[in-house]
């Protein structure tokens, strides 16, 4: 414990300094934006923001207990896409909404925990162990479950799928509700849990925490559970929304890109050890302002990319050098 | 171009004819010329997986049992970089016709013009690049692209009482059919004042990020007359953030696509309201045919590109709607 309090005392005061800077540029955009572009600042497009945000939320909240523990999670979309295949090829089989999510959850929990073995037991790098793994569920569900198509129809009449792209309670559409829900399991893991400390201690000083006695294997099998399982529910909010699971989103790359982001932008550094829930909404608050706006102003999803891109690299180069590597921190397994 | 494949065709036919006449003179078989069994066809898709490409795959099989040629398929899985590799590779191995699904109308076209300069006839299926080679077999996106928006001005335009806003959705910028359909219809709208496009954000053919892309644009504009989304499949996810918001009666989403039932039903839960269909499965009919034609050494006398333009399906939601204008696998 006391490793881990001492990183954050010492480092506290750095890593405020990022997350204000990104929360100033996040309100500047927002006033310009406001100012700018018609429709923004309406209370109908702050919900769309909120919404679209919902499964970005879920994602990063997975990636970021990961990153966390001195992780690192490249498997999540397609995690996220399995999973929700899953439920999906259930649902138009039939299974009442209950048992397939019963079943999907317990099929993620074990690719979780296929995943923490690769990295805790077998003690493969977490890039290199979800990298395959990610090939490998994609692989094996689009060609043993889809039979090799890479779209699924989701029915939007179906009660299972009404639940989760409707309005849980009048106002609160449950796609938010679960982004809520994601927060506070994530938030409630990292600071209220047993499970959290020796996370904190891991991303802080593996080996350190490993010496102390504290049970880092074990913990890193709650850790790739907890994201799988948060993927999972990305994935079916996401799936019911657009009536679709689509492989192409492992593929395409571009949405692990952006949960990246938000976990950097957020001031969780990629060497671990730091950062909780309030990171990930800072993160994801600038980029779905930054998003929403681009939008609006009918930027090209090419052009989006770019900026997007550049402001990950001007996060990634403030975070190097607002958090100095040091001799405890540039060890092996760093990125 | 459809005369100058008919000359082809005609001076095919009395070639064989000719020749027909000259080998029976001299006792040998009849179908010399047309004997195309065993030759070597490959086909290069963006992706296997999705009913255009099983469709298109699943007639040209016929083809190839018919005649005796073989048919290798080779599945770039929507991936740009694996597609030049496995092009690369098709060429090296001197296929007699190569098939060719360009993603974009600039990545393949050195390949294409190196595989016509080594002597291999390639076939472009449904989205060209902008080299040409020795067939194109497809939809004729810029009729689509003029149809569409002719539709939408007369369902938005002066007289409607609509606010004539209209939001696009390609698939990629640079994809041909985008590239195409985008010219014709601002042809047509820049003839319409009224007409204003909103909106023209590509959703990289995922219907999620065309479900956020129109959440968004709905707000900004609630009024929103139109949707034109350049395939069905993407556009799904757009006709879903329209039924979400409660507006199905207000906005028209249009799209185009190879017409599989998938289409029909999405028409029939008011996800889509009208579908340009290309019909994947005759396409699949006219590549094989076209490939069979090259084969046998069908060119167009000219030099230039023999063409096959598909017919079109226009499947529009309301009394005329008959399900049976989709084809399923």
């Amino acid at each position: 414990m006391a490793i881990g309090f001492a990183t954050k005392d010492r480092g506290g005061r750095r890593r405020n300094l990022l997350e204000l800077v990104v929360m100033a540029v996040t309100a500047a955009l927002f006033v310009l934006f406001a100012i700018g572009i018609e429709g923004f600042a309406t209370p109908g497009n702050l919900g769309v923001v909120l919404s679209n945000s919902a499964s970005l939320v879920i994602l990063s909240c997975g990636m970021a207990v990961v990153i966390v523990s001195r992780g690192l999670e490249l498997a999540l979309i397609a995690e996220m896409v399995a999973g929700a295949t899953t439920f999906s090829i259930l649902i138009n089989a039939g299974v009442g909404g209950p048992e397939a999510l019963l079943l999907a959850v317990g099929a993620m929990a074990l690719v979780g925990c296929a995943n923490a073995w690769l990295i805790a037991y077998v003690e493969i790098p977490a890039m290199l162990a979800t990298l395959a793994s990610a090939m490998f569920v994609t692989g094996l569900v689009r060609y043993a479950v889809l039979g090799g198509e890479f779209l699924l129809l989701l029915p939007k009449s179906n009660p299972a799928v009404v639940l989760l792209s409707g309005d849980i309670l009048p106002g609160v559409p449950a796609p938010v509700a679960l982004m809520v829900a994601a927060l506070v399991a994530t938030g409630f893991l990292l600071r209220y849990s047993a499970a959290g400390r020796t996370i904190y201690a891991m991303g802080d000083n593996f080996q350190a925490a490993r010496l102390g006695g504290l049970p880092v294997r074990t913990t890193t099998i709650v850790v790739y559970v907890f994201a799988a399982l948060m993927a999972l529910f990305a994935g079916l909010v996401t799936a019911a929304a657009s009536g679709t699971v689509d492989f192409r989103t492992v593929t395409n790359g571009s949405l692990l890109f952006e949960v990246i982001l938000v976990v950097v932008l957020g001031g969780i550094p990629l060497r671990g050890g730091r950062g909780g829930v309030r990171n990930i909404i800072v993160g994801v608050a600038l980029i779905a302002v930054l998003r929403n706006g681009m939008t609006l102003m009918n930027v090209t999803t090419q052009m989006q990319d770019v900026i997007k891109g550049f402001v990950l690299i001007i996060a990634i180069v403030l975070d190097n050098y607002l958090n100095p590597r040091d001799t405890e921190t540039d060890t092996a397994g760093d990125l | 171009m459809l005369r100058s494949l008919g000359r082809t065709i005609r001076a095919a036919v009395m070639a064989a004819a000719l020749g027909g006449c000259v080998a029976l003179a001299v006792g040998a078989p009849a179908r010399a010329d047309s004997d195309i069994a065993g030759k070597k066809v490959i086909f290069v898709p963006i992706s296997m997986g999705i009913s255009l490409t099983e469709g298109w795959v699943r007639r040209m099989r016929q083809h190839a049992e018919i005649y005796g040629y073989s048919l290798d398929i080779r599945d770039a899985a929507f991936n740009t970089g694996a597609m030049s590799e496995l092009l690369a590779k098709a060429i090296s191995e001197k296929p007699d016709v190569l098939v060719v699904h360009n993603p974009t109308v600039q990545l393949l076209a050195r390949q294409i013009q190196q595989a016509e300069s080594e002597g291999i006839k390639v076939l472009q299926i449904n989205l060209q690049s902008n080299r040409p080679s020795s067939a194109f077999v497809g939809a004729n996106w810029k009729r689509i692209g003029r149809e569409v928006a002719e539709d939408i001005v007369k369902e938005c335009g002066e007289g409607s009482g609509k606010s004539g806003k209209v939001a696009i959705i390609p698939g990629q910028l640079t994809a041909a059919d985008s590239v195409i359909m985008n010219e014709a219809s601002f042809a047509v709208f820049d003839a319409h004042p009224e007409i204003e496009v909103v909106s023209n954000q590509a959703s990289d053919w995922e219907p999620e990020k065309a479900r956020q892309i129109t959440a968004t644009v709905l707000q900004q504009h609630p009024d929103l007359c139109a949707i034109f989304g350049h395939w069905d499949v993407h556009t799904m996810g757009a006709g879903n953030a329209v039924k979400d918001a409660g507006k199905q009666d207000d906005v028209l989403v249009y799209a185009t696509g190879g017409g599989e039932s998938v289409a029909c039903e999405a028409i029939e839960n008011a996800v889509l309201d009208r579908v340009w269909s290309y019909d994947a499965d005759g396409q699949g009919r006219d590549a094989g045919t076209m490939i069979d034609i090259l084969l046998q050494g069908g060119a167009a006398a000219d030099g230039s590109m023999l063409e096959i333009e598909s017919p079109m399906k226009i499947i529009k939601a309301g009394d005329g709607f008959d399900r049976r204008q989709c084809w399923s696998m």
